[in-house]
């Protein structure tokens, strides 16, 4: 279990990580998430003692990470995947590993074959691909069998096999009960692999959730209806309490489904051209809740890339 | 691949049952491992061996007439261990890179976050660097005075283990390349940058210490005498070439003190920086 409490890291006048408080309990995985630049890789390399907060403290079951009595059984992370000396076979690396925290040898082999690397481990690593460095660096992780492990952009560089593979390992390893913490800027990667939700931006906790609870929040819908007598509908909608924008030709109502909506219509005797229902998607959400956020923003002569969103988007 | 992991039943709350604490035993296991799975430690070494000894042989033949006739005005002691000056180079490169290949690469923050006692960290690289350069340059140093002594001999100017200074030299040879070493090391901490602080290492060592010898005055003396590499080396040298120097174990103590400094600044900054 990790846990945070106001965790804050100042470069001279800048703000990266932001009085954070937090918890990642066993058992779950809990994706951290936020854009590029937000605080996550800051926060996790607090949490295994690369950096010193400048505020706030951050524990691993209950203790600093320097104070564990062997840490890579304790919690086991992968931080960036090239941390380590390009003239190093994979095996030598994780044999230093072990080394250092008192691991048994035996163990090196059961890593190595657990995340497919055995017929390349006497190679040098500086000559393995960013998906073999990402695969080496979840061995490292594991080393230690320990029952926290933190992932810093886990699935970066991996082909579609290895993203899923990533997936169902961050979740198998929460199935047995170790506290898992797995950091993304995409949110449909943690969609499908997170329980719980840690959103940040710009250093600041801007939603800490469930998954379930972040989509009933964030990712509402609307039923999109056209008709010829926009004016009409839009005053017999209101007048039954509903919540109506209006967009141009169509009207957005929120709180009620499709049928709902075609019911109302069609009792009032009211054409109605179309009448769909819209969900945002998570991504929606998460670029909401962190559109404030972003470190940085593309410039706003940039032509607008995907003109389906417009459709898509809640208001 | 296979789908399900190892693992010991696990609970989640559990502060590793069962696992020892582990400390400095384990810290220089890893260090060691490190040392030799690279392979710039293992040609350094090669370069320190062949440097050393090979040169201090060839200088040996080619000025034992010389010795023999005075022609040279040269002690035969003063060549025993003379390719240390080019091992002397070798051992700067090793303790560098011991530390800034890490930063280099940024294994140094699998290495922290493996043994996260960073006083730990440094004190098991510097045993594995002295231990490493100090029975590397007593071996060097021993081979180079076999070889080169066999010329000597002919010449009839060979020079005895027994004789003054120069079983003290053959092990000087090793307690100051390992001195180097942790000199590097401590360079290399404040630096973290390995042709930086390489070039910063040879500079004071090789190029100022010798350099250091035409300053004018009492005062310009003194500053050479106390230059790292100027102090350190006279006790892996059974005669100085130089008359102006300190005493063997006057200078080593010296160099020592000059090396603890750096450690110490290194030390510091490990300590204080984020990784």
């Amino acid at each position: 279990m990790i846990v945070a409490r106001g965790l804050t890291k100042t470069y001279g006048e800048k703000t990266v990580v932001d009085a954070l408080s937090f918890t990642v309990e066993p058992g779950r995985v809990t994706g951290f998430l936020g854009p590029n630049g937000a605080g996550k890789s800051t926060t996790m390399r607090m949490v295994v003692g690369l950096d010193r907060p400048t505020a706030g403290s951050v524990t691993v079951n209950g203790r600093s990470y320097a104070d564990s009595p062997a840490p890579l059984r304790e919690v086991g992370a992968l931080l960036e995947a090239r941390a380590l000396h390009p003239g190093r076979t994979a095996r030598n690396h994780l044999r230093w590993l072990a080394a250092s925290n008192g691991i048994p040898r035996t163990r090196i082999d059961e890593v190595l074959d657990l995340v497919g690397l055995e017929s390349v481990a006497d190679q040098r690593v500086g000559r393995f691909s960013l998906g073999m460095g990402q695969r080496l660096g979840i061995a490292v992780a594991l080393l230690g069998d320990p029952p926290v492990v933190v992932l810093d952009e886990p699935v970066n560089g991996l082909d579609p096999e290895g993203i899923r593979w990533v997936r169902n390992l961050a979740r198998e390893l929460a199935g047995q009960g170790r506290a898992v913490l797995v950091s993304s800027h995409l949110m449909s990667e943690m969609a499908v692999t997170a329980d719980h939700l840690l959103v940040i931006g710009r250093g600041r906790m801007l939603a800490d959730c469930s998954m379930g609870r972040f989509i009933a929040d964030h990712a509402a819908s609307h039923v999109r209806v056209r008709t010829p007598r926009t004016a009409d509908a839009e005053a017999l909608l209101r007048s039954r309490g509903l919540d109506v924008d209006v967009h141009g030709g169509e009207l957005r109502v929120q709180g009620v489904d499709a049928a709902g909506v075609g019911d109302l219509l069609g009792d009032a005797g009211l054409r109605v051209h179309e009448l769909t229902l819209v969900r945002s998607s998570l991504e929606d959400a998460f670029m909401t809740l962190t559109a404030d956020s972003v470190e940085y923003v593309a410039g706003a002569h940039t032509p607008t890339v995907e003109p389906v969103r417009e459709a898509q988007a809640v208001r | 691949m296979t789908a399900t992991i190892d693992t010991v039943h696990l609970d989640p709350r559990r502060n590793v049952p069962g696992v020892r604490r582990v400390g400095f035993r384990e810290a220089l296991a890893a260090e060691w491992v490190k040392f030799w799975t690279v392979r710039s430690t293992r040609w350094s070494l090669a370069m320190l061996f062949l440097l050393g000894a090979g040169l201090t042989t060839l200088v040996c033949w080619a000025a034992a007439a010389a010795i023999a006739s005075g022609e040279a005005g040269e002690s035969p002691g003063s060549f025993i261990t003379w390719g240390l000056i080019f091992s002397q180079l070798t051992a700067l490169a090793v303790g560098t890179l011991v530390i800034t290949g890490e930063y280099g690469t940024g294994m140094i923050r699998a290495t922290l976050a493996a043994v996260p006692r960073r006083g730990t960290v440094l004190a098991a690289k510097a045993l594995v660097l002295t231990g490493v350069l100090f029975v590397a340059g007593v071996v060097t140093a021993v081979l180079g005075y076999l070889g080169g002594n066999w010329f000597l001999d002919r010449e009839g100017v060979g020079v005895a283990l027994t004789d003054d200074g120069v079983l003290r030299s053959l092990l000087g040879s090793g307690l100051y390349l390992a001195g180097l070493g942790l000199f590097a090391l401590g360079l290399g901490l404040l630096i973290r940058h390995t042709a930086a602080a390489l070039t910063i290492g040879m500079a004071l060592v090789l190029v100022i210490g010798n350099l250091a010898y035409v300053l004018p005055g009492e005062w310009g003396e003194w500053v050479a005498k106390l230059l790292p590499g100027n102090a350190g080396s006279q006790v892996a040298t059974a005669v100085s070439f130089n008359p102006v120097a300190l005493g063997p174990w006057t200078g080593f103590a010296v160099f020592a003190a000059e090396t603890a400094v750096v450690l110490l600044a290194g030390y510091v900054v490990l300590r204080r920086r984020d990784a």
